[in-house]
């Protein structure tokens, strides 16, 4: 069950990502998924560069951290380069590049890394294990998951109480008014999109102690990725974080109950949820 | 009385878009509805068209109880409408506009094997109404590449294409020159005649275009009927001059 | 260069690859015409109707496992009973499936048809003692019009009988789309993409077009991926997998999914680039991906709409 929470953390970062990036851009971007790939891999190497320059191994999640956040800055040049021309077009061709996107990545780590699983063998119980509600469970999973809730307060804090936040929030609601209000939009979006990218690919770095890197893990993440948001709602911050923590905890129920389901009940949920109350939790209205 | 509606409420929310409107059409007449903005006349419109559900009261179609049916039964039924903002199909044209209506009209939309080119009796169906709005020349042109004005023609040719008994007409003269506007209001009246349209419904501004072909005007204001008569009537009473013609009567 | 010179070209071409060509091509034209046939159906969705599924992926999965089940748990060869059973199962999948999407529009449409998607390939996945699991199942060799062609080595047969009937199939299926297309009921279907609100004041239901619409697609997907099965011998989940719904998807856009032939043209220049570039570098993926974002960036009327050059469906939000 913890481990649910666990895999619900790194699903809210990701997630998170992709609800900032569809509530100011309007874009459901399928390449999230591939972002959380690049940034295990990334910290995969990380990590192995720090240790081989002899870095004390209690702080190895330091440089898998910063990792992670830093090649976040990847959204740049994919927004400036790809998205930004597809902004007035039509959804479904929206939705195509975002796919173009995780064809090209998928090889471009392939390139890069190769295709056998990378891990980060053996740093994983570096700091231990500690005995919580009669399992024990590594501290490393309770150092995420308090990363995690960090990243969520710190993500409320930013969009109600900054600047920032507010222009995210206005702009998801009103693009045209926010722009004539005089925000700067191309910034915007470059950032904002980047900001979803980095959210990503951290939370990508953060899951490689527990788990190897490997070439399908994007793909399969942006299904789970993209029940969180359908259950927590399209666009919204609350839903992700929600959405995240029911479908980490479903789903370690499911296998450990049945295991054959797994998967399978959280898509039958996404239905369900489509059909009786499209909006999630806590989305806005459907088109 | 083929269309009645009676004691129309709509809310959204809190607030009152219609409230307790009621009115009856007769075969043979051309009823006018005017009223300023945010008098509840797109409302009406949607709510008589079966667009919209009323929160009370009810829509009734040669005794059949037809509120918030939807649009599509509605027309088959045999009520079809245009809108204020014209609505085309931007790739189809002229002719295959005209032509879905009349395969809706003649229930063709099932036959999944037939050739839509063979069939004589869409093709002449479309083919008539084409040339009674003028449209005739413009038949195999793209609907998004037609002049605002013919565009407006087509959205209402289409309507009349599926031989209604009654037609409901959005603001049929809204972006269109005066020029066109008398050239449009003639080419209808004409139309309903050759089909046999039985009663015909327009929401207007232009009280020139009002006063020169209504039978019977309906007033609205603030969700309600404000008055519903002979336009001479209309143009006496005080109430409606005050609020939706102007404070100078107009000469006819 | 008229167009029905074109078709015939290519159709002469097609008939006498197998006494000309080097076998290994003629081969790779199985996919394309299973993939032909499945996109064709797609396409009545697609830029007839203006649905985009992200799910179809799911029917190819009906119709091979169809086969596979009937071949190898039923023992059942005939290859028009399969045929027939898949597009009844495909129709069967579709109709409750179809009759909840089509409710939805664009995004939500789109994610419906994504979850049932991977709904199945879920369930094909985790049942492996049913359906055999990420190994997938066997479907064994069928026979052609009651003909057992048990004797001729596996590729004489693909090559030659089995190509054949796969370009009977796709002749077959061809015709009787256009015919769709092009009848009073396609004549529906294009107003409910054009402008549903306005084809719903002329009468015409939309729901109930869009979801007939679906089961069709459905049918045709079904059948393309029962053609699929032969060649490889064997059917596993990845057919299901979002991501070939997807590259269907792809497919349809690369040969243009405004024109006719289109997504015909889109399944062959896909299935032959990949082939060729996977022989030149592995990464088919990255070079794939790139045609696509030029597409939807630069090309959205795909092949089909370069060289027809009109200005015809525009890619921007209404």
């Amino acid at each position: 069950m913890l481990s649910g929470v666990f895999h619900g953390s790194i699903l809210f970062l990701v997630s998170a990502g992709l609800q900032v990036v569809f509530g100011v851009q309007k874009i459901f971007n399928l390449a999230c998924g591939s972002f959380y790939a690049l940034g295990a891999y990334v910290g995969v190497s990380a990590v192995g560069w720090y240790v081989g320059a002899g870095g004390p191994p209690a702080l190895f999640i330091a440089p898998l951290a910063v990792a992670g956040l830093a090649v976040g800055a990847v959204g740049v040049p994919v927004e400036r380069g790809l998205l930004r021309f597809v902004y007035d077009r039509d959804e479904t061709f929206q939705l195509l590049l975002t796919f173009a996107i995780v064809l090209m990545m998928e090889d471009a780590i392939r390139m890069t890394w190769g295709t056998s699983p990378r891990s980060t063998s053996g740093l994983y119980l570096t700091y231990g294990r500690v005995g919580v509600l009669g399992t024990t469970v590594p501290v490393y999973n309770l150092i995420v998951i308090g990363a995690s809730l960090a990243i969520a307060v710190l993500i409320g804090w930013l969009l109600t109480r900054t600047t920032f936040g507010w222009i995210i929030r206005a702009s998801a609601d009103n693009r045209e008014m926010t722009e004539a209000l005089g925000v700067d939009m191309r910034r915007l979006h470059t950032t904002v999109f980047t900001l979803g990218t980095a959210l990503g690919t951290l939370g990508g770095a953060l899951v490689i102690p527990a788990t190897a890197a490997m070439s399908e893990m994007g793909i399969e993440l942006i299904v789970e990725a993209f029940a969180v948001v359908v259950i927590g709602g399209l666009g919204s911050m609350r839903g992700a974080f929600v959405g995240a923590l029911v479908v980490g905890v479903l789903r370690s129920i499911a296998i450990s109950v049945y295991p054959e389901l797994e998967m399978l009940l959280i898509y039958l949920i996404v239905i369900a949820v489509l059909v009786l109350r499209p909006r999630g939790l806590f989305g806005g209205p459907p088109a | 009385m083929i269309l009645r509606a009676e004691g129309l409420r709509k809310l959204y929310g809190e607030f009152c878009a219609l409230d307790g409107v009621s009115l009856a059409i007769s075969a043979g007449e051309f009823v006018s509805i005017i009223g300023p903005n945010g008098a509840g006349k797109s409302t009406l419109v949607n709510v008589l068209t079966g667009v919209l559900r009323p929160t009370a009261g009810a829509v009734t179609f040669r005794d059949r109880d037809v509120s918030g049916i939807g649009p599509a039964r509605l027309a088959r039924l045999g009520i079809a409408r245009s809108f204020q903002l014209v609505q085309v199909f931007p790739d189809l044209t002229v002719l295959e506009t005209l032509q879905a209506a009349v395969v809706s009209r003649l229930g063709h939309g099932a036959r999944l094997f037939a050739s839509l080119a063979a069939d004589r009796a869409v093709r002449e169906g479309a083919l008539e109404v084409a040339e009674l709005f003028g449209l005739g020349r413009k038949r195999h042109v793209p609907a998004r590449h037609l002049p605002q004005g013919d565009k407006k023609l087509l959205d209402v040719a289409s309507a009349f294409a599926l031989r209604p008994q009654i037609i409901l007409l959005d603001e049929p003269t809204s972006g269109v020159s005066t020029a066109d506007k008398t050239a449009i209001m003639e080419t209808l009246v004409s139309a309903s005649k050759r089909i046999g349209v039985q009663a015909i419904i327009q929401v207007e501004h232009d009280m020139d275009i009002v006063f020169g072909y209504s039978d019977r005007i309906i007033a609205l204001h603030e969700g309600r009927v404000l008055a519903d008569g002979p336009p001479a009537a209309i143009e006496a009473d005080r109430r409606v001059v005050d609020t939706v013609i102007g404070r100078r009567a107009r000469a006819r | 260069m008229s167009g029905r010179l074109v078709l015939a070209l290519a159709l002469g071409a097609t008939v006498l690859a197998p006494l000309v060509a080097p076998t290994y091509h003629v081969l790779l034209m199985l996919p394309f015409m299973a993939y032909a046939v499945a996109l064709l159906g797609l396409n009545l969705l697609f830029g007839y109707t203006g649905l985009v599924s992200f799910g179809h992926a799911l029917f190819l999965g009906v119709g091979a496992y169809t086969g596979a089940f009937l071949t190898s748990v039923f023992k059942l060869r005939s290859m028009e009973v399969i045929l027939v059973a898949a597009a009844a199962l495909g129709a069967l999948v579709a109709a409750p499936v179809g009759a909840l999407c089509v409710r939805y529009v664009k995004i939500y449409f789109g994610m419906l048809t994504l979850a049932f998607g991977m709904v199945f390939y879920t369930f094909v996945l985790k049942f492996y003692r049913l359906t055999g699991g990420d190994e997938g199942m066997p479907f064994l060799r069928p026979t052609l019009l009651g003909a057992s062609i048990e004797g001729l080595p596996k590729t004489d047969y693909l090559a030659g009988p089995y190509y054949y009937y796969s370009l009977a199939v796709l002749v077959l299926a061809t015709l009787v789309m256009w015919r769709i297309v092009h009848s009073p009921f396609g004549l529906c279907l294009k107003t409910i993409r054009d402008n549903p609100t306005k084809a719903e004041t002329l009468g015409i239901g939309v729901a109930r077009y869009r979801w007939c619409a679906f089961v069709i697609s459905a049918v045709y997907a079904a059948v393309g991926g029962a053609l699929l099965g032969p060649p490889t011998g064997n059917v596993d989940p990845t057919l299901a997998y979002w991501t070939q719904s997807g590259n269907i998807v792809f497919m349809t856009l690369l040969g243009g999914f405004a024109s006719f032939f289109g997504p015909v043209l889109g399944a062959f220049v896909f299935i032959y680039l990949q082939d060729w570039v996977m022989s030149v570098v592995p990464f088919w993926r990255l070079i794939f991906g790139a045609i696509l974002a030029a597409i939807v960036i630069a090309a959205p009327g795909g092949l089909a709409g370069l060289w027809v050059r009109r200005p015809s469906v525009e890619a921007s939000s209404s």
